[in-house]
C-alpha cells in the first residue's frame, strides 16, 4: 500500500496549520517558535505576527517551570485544562482551557500549547444540555415527533411516534399507511382538521384527535396531534407537530361522564318521586275521607240502619272531599308554574348549533347530526334556555333509540324551516332509530311512560308543555316510514 | 269516660277524614272520640279506659310515633292502630316494634279499620284485666313482713321446708309458720296459686 509513503509528504507546519483548535509552539525559554492560524485568530493577531514573542505575552499566568518540576515522572509532560486569561492583541481578555504536551525527546524542551475557547466549551456544553433537556422532557410526555413534507410528500416520525402507533423503528411510514390505521369513525374528522389547517387564509395550526389500531397488538388507543403547518408563498409546504397517547384520560373522562350522568339520573328520579309524593300526600286526605263516606253510606243502604240525616252527611262529605282534591290539584300546578316565563327573540339555527354542541361534548353518545337549516330565518320569540333544553331532550332520545336498537349510523337530521301562513318557525328532529309503532306513539306523550330502562318517562312530556308554554306547539309526526320524527314550533318575533 | 264502654280515639289533624272514620266506626255501635293532635288527645285521656287509638302517623307538631312514645312513658296501655298515607316500611316496623297493633294504608276500607278495631278491643280488655290482676296481687302481697317475703320466694322458686330452714337459719317449724301466715295473707289456695299472685304482684 502507498499508505505510508504519501504521509511523508505531509508536512509538519502545513498539519499543524489545518487543525482547528489553536495551537502554539513554544522553545525552553517560553518564546514561540510557531503558531497555527486558529491561534492567530483566536489572539488577534496577523498571520506569522505571534512567532518571536514571549508566550507570556498572551498567557501571563502561565507557568512554565511545571514542566520542569514533573519531568521526573515520565518522558512525556502533559497538563490539561488550566482555565486561564489569555490577552488578545486589542487588549481583551479571553477566558481559555490551556493544555501543554511536552513530545519529549532526548535533548529536546519544546512544549505545545493548545487553547481551547471556554466560551465556545461552554455554549456548546449549553447546545448538549438543553438537547438532553428536549429529549427527557419528551420522553416524560410521551410525545412523538413527526414532519410531513407536503411538496413531495414524505413522511419523517421519531421513534416514539412508531412506538405510540405499534411499528418497529425501521418500518417505512407513508401516508397512505398513517391513514390505514385511523378508526374509520375518525378519519373524516381528523382530515377536515387537516385542511382547515391546510387554508392559506388560516394560521396554520393542525389539532385533532382520532382512535387508531395499533400495528403490533391490534390494540384500540386514543391520539393527540397538535401541529403547525409552513406556508411558501401562500403555499402550504409543510407540517411539523407532536403526538400523545390519551387513551388513559380519555377512559377517565367517559368514566367521569358516566357518573355525573348516573347522577343525574337519581337526582331526576329523587325530584320526580318528590314531586309525586306532594301529590299523593295532597290527594290522599280527600280520598281517605270520599272512600269511608261511601263505604258507610252504601252499608247504611244495604242495612237501612241509618238516619237520613247521616246519610246526607256521607253523601254531602264525599262531594265536598272530591271538590277539595280539584282544588287542591289545581292550586299545587299553579304554584310549579309559578316561574314567570321569560321570553327574548332569538336565531333559532343558532340555538339548534348550540345545542348540537352541548350534546357532542355531552357525551350522549357518537352521532351524525345533518343540519337543514333555512337561511334568514326571521328571530323567534322564545326563552333560549328551555327550547334549547327542548333540543336536546329529542336529541338524546334519538341517540339512545338508535343506539338501543343496535342501528350503527346514528344519524340525526334536524330541520328548520319557516312556515310563513303560520307566522312560526318549524323545527324537526328525525333519526335512523327504529321509530315507535302505532301503540307506542299513543302514550309517548303520557308522564312516566318510558321504552327505556332507566328512563322516568318525563322527556317528551316535559318538552311538550315547555313549547307550549314558549306559544309553540310540539307533536309526534306518524307517517314517516323509517325512524321516529318529531315536529315541533315557536312563534317569530313580532 | 267509662271503664265498661269500649272506646275509639281518632287522632288525625284532617277533619273529613276524622269525621267519616268516626260515622264508619260508630255505625257498628262502638263509641268515638276525635282529636285534632296529639296533645288534646293526651289532655283529655284517662288512665285505664278500654279501647283502642287510630291515630295518623304524621301529622304537624307531635307525629303518631311521638305519641305512641308519651302514651308509653305515662304507662296508657292502649293499643295504636296508625294511619299512613304511603306504605312507609320502615315507620311502620319501628311503630309494630313499640307495641303499635295494627298498620294500615290511607284510603283504609270498612273491613280492615273494623277488623283491626275489634282486635285492639280485645286486646285493651285482655291488657285492663291484667293490670287489674295486677293491682290485687299487690294488695294481698302488701301485708306480707319482711320474712315472709324472704320465705315465699324461695318457696315459689321450688325450694323445700328444710332448704329454706337452712338459707334462712331459722327452724324447719318457724319456716312451715311463716309459709301458713303467707297462704292465709294472700288467699292463695295452693303453691302454685301464689306463684302467680307473686308474679303478677311483680315479686
Amino acid at each position: 500500500m502507498a499508505l505510508t509513503p504519501s504521509l511523508e509528504h505531509l508536512s509538519f507546519q502545513a498539519l499543524f496549520n489545518a487543525l482547528a483548535d489553536a495551537m502554539l509552539l513554544v522553545d525552553n525559554a517560553g518564546y514561540v517558535l510557531l503558531a497555527n492560524s486558529a491561534a492567530h485568530a483566536l489572539l488577534g493577531y496577523t498571520s506569522g505576527a505571534i512567532c518571536g514573542l514571549p508566550v507570556k505575552t498572551f498567557i501571563p499566568e502561565l507557568d512554565l517551570e511545571q514542566r520542569n518540576r514533573q519531568y521526573d515522572f515520565g518522558p512525556s509532560f502533559i497538563n490539561k485544562n488550566n482555565k486561564l486569561i489569555a490577552l488578545t492583541q486589542d487588549g481583551r481578555k479571553l477566558r481559555v482551557c490551556v493544555n501543554l504536551i511536552s513530545p519529549q525527546a532526548p535533548g529536546q524542551s519544546t512544549v505545545v500549547i493548545t487553547l481551547y475557547d471556554d466560551r465556545r466549551r461552554q455554549a456548546e456544553e449549553s447546545l448538549r444540555i438543553s438537547e438532553e433537556r428536549l429529549h427527557l422532557a419528551k420522553r416524560a410526555a410521551g410525545l412523538g415527533v413527526f414532519d410531513r413534507d407536503l411538496t413531495n410528500n414524505t413522511l419523517y416520525w421519531d421513534e416514539r411516534s412508531r412506538e405510540l402507533w405499534g411499528l418497529t423503528p425501521d418500518e417505512e411510514i407513508t401516508y397512505e399507511k398513517f391513514e390505514s390505521y385511523i378508526h374509520p369513525d375518525d378519519r373524516a374528522g381528523r382530515y377536515a382538521a387537516l385542511c382547515r389547517a391546510l387554508d392559506p387564509a388560516s394560521n396554520g395550526e393542525y389539532q385533532t384527535e382520532f382512535r387508531i389500531t395499533r400495528k403490533n397488538d391490534g390494540a384500540e388507543c386514543w391520539i393527540a396531534t397538535v401541529g403547525q403547518i409552513t406556508f411558501e408563498d401562500n403555499e402550504p409546504v409543510r407540517l411539523l407537530g407532536l403526538m400523545r397517547d390519551i387513551t388513559e384520560l380519555k377512559a377517565a373522562e367517559q368514566q367521569s361522564q358516566e357518573r355525573r350522568k348516573e347522577t343525574e339520573a337519581l337526582v331526576k328520579r329523587q325530584i320526580a318521586v318528590q314531586t309525586a309524593s306532594a301529590i299523593a300526600h295532597e290527594i290522599n286526605q280527600p280520598l281517605t275521607a270520599i272512600s269511608a263516606y261511601s263505604e258507610v253510606a252504601l252499608h247504611s243502604l244495604k242495612n237501612n240502619n241509618m238516619s237520613s240525616k247521616n246519610l246526607c252527611r256521607a253523601l254531602e262529605g264525599c262531594v265536598a272531599q272530591a271538590q277539595r282534591a280539584g282544588d287542591t290539584l289545581h292550586e299545587l300546578l299553579n304554584f310549579l308554574r309559578q316561574s314567570e316565563l321569560v321570553v327574548e327573540p332569538t336565531n333559532i339555527n343558532r340555538l339548534v348549533k348550540a345545542s348540537i354542541d352541548i350534546a357532542k361534548k355531552d357525551g350522549y353518545g357518537g352521532f351524525h347530526p345533518l343540519l337543514k337549516l333555512e337561511q334568514d330565518m326571521p328571530p323567534v320569540l322564545c326563552n333560549p334556555l328551555q327550547v334549547q333544553k327542548v333540543i336536546l331532550n329529542l336529541v338524546r332520545n334519538a341517540i339512545e333509540a338508535i343506539h338501543g336498537s343496535g342501528v350503527t349510523a346514528a344519524n340525526i337530521t334536524i330541520k328548520v324551516r319557516k312556515m310563513a301562513k303560520k307566522n312560526m318557525a318549524l323545527v324537526t328532529v328525525q333519526d335512523s332509530g327504529p321509530g315507535f309503532d302505532n301503540e307506542t306513539a299513543k302514550r309517548i306523550f303520557e308522564p312516566f311512560f318510558t321504552t327505556k330502562s332507566k328512563g322516568i318517562g318525563m322527556g317528551l312530556a316535559i318538552s311538550r308543555s315547555l313549547i307550549e308554554a314558549n306559544g309553540g306547539k310540539l307533536w309526534h309526526d306518524p307517517d314517516t316510514k323509517a325512524g321516529a320524527t318529531i315536529h315541533f314550533t315557536l312563534p317569530f318575533s313580532p | 269516660m267509662s271503664i265498661s264502654e269500649p272506646t275509639v280515639f281518632i287522632v288525625d289533624d284532617d277533619a273529613a277524614v276524622r269525621d267519616s272514620l268516626m260515622l264508619m266506626i260508630e255505625q257498628e255501635g262502638i263509641a268515638v272520640k276525635t282529636f285534632n293532635n296529639g296533645d288534646e288527645f293526651l289532655a283529655a285521656y284517662q288512665p285505664e279506659c278500654l279501647g283502642c287509638a287510630v291515630i295518623d302517623i304524621r301529622m304537624p307538631g307531635m307525629d303518631g310515633l311521638q305519641l305512641q312514645e308519651e302514651l308509653c312513658q305515662r304507662n296508657i296501655l292502649l293499643p295504636i292502630i296508625f294511619l299512613t298515607g304511603h306504605g312507609d316500611i320502615p315507620l311502620s316496623v319501628k311503630a309494630v316494634k313499640a307495641g303499635a297493633v295494627d298498620f294500615l294504608t290511607k284510603p283504609v276500607t270498612r273491613d280492615a279499620l273494623l277488623s283491626s278495631v275489634r282486635s285492639a278491643i280485645l286486646e285493651s280488655k285482655r291488657l285492663i284485666a291484667q293490670l287489674e290482676n295486677g293491682q290485687d296481687a299487690k294488695s294481698r302481697l302488701a301485708d306480707l313482713t319482711e320474712r315472709e317475703r324472704e320465705v315465699m320466694a324461695l318457696a315459689v322458686a321450688g325450694s323445700p321446708n328444710k332448704e329454706i330452714a337452712r338459707r334462712l337459719g331459722i327452724s324447719h317449724r318457724t319456716v312451715e309458720i311463716h309459709k301458713s301466715k303467707i297462704m292465709h295473707k294472700t288467699g292463695a289456695i295452693n303453691l302454685l296459686d301464689l306463684a302467680r299472685i307473686a308474679n303478677e304482684g311483680g315479686l
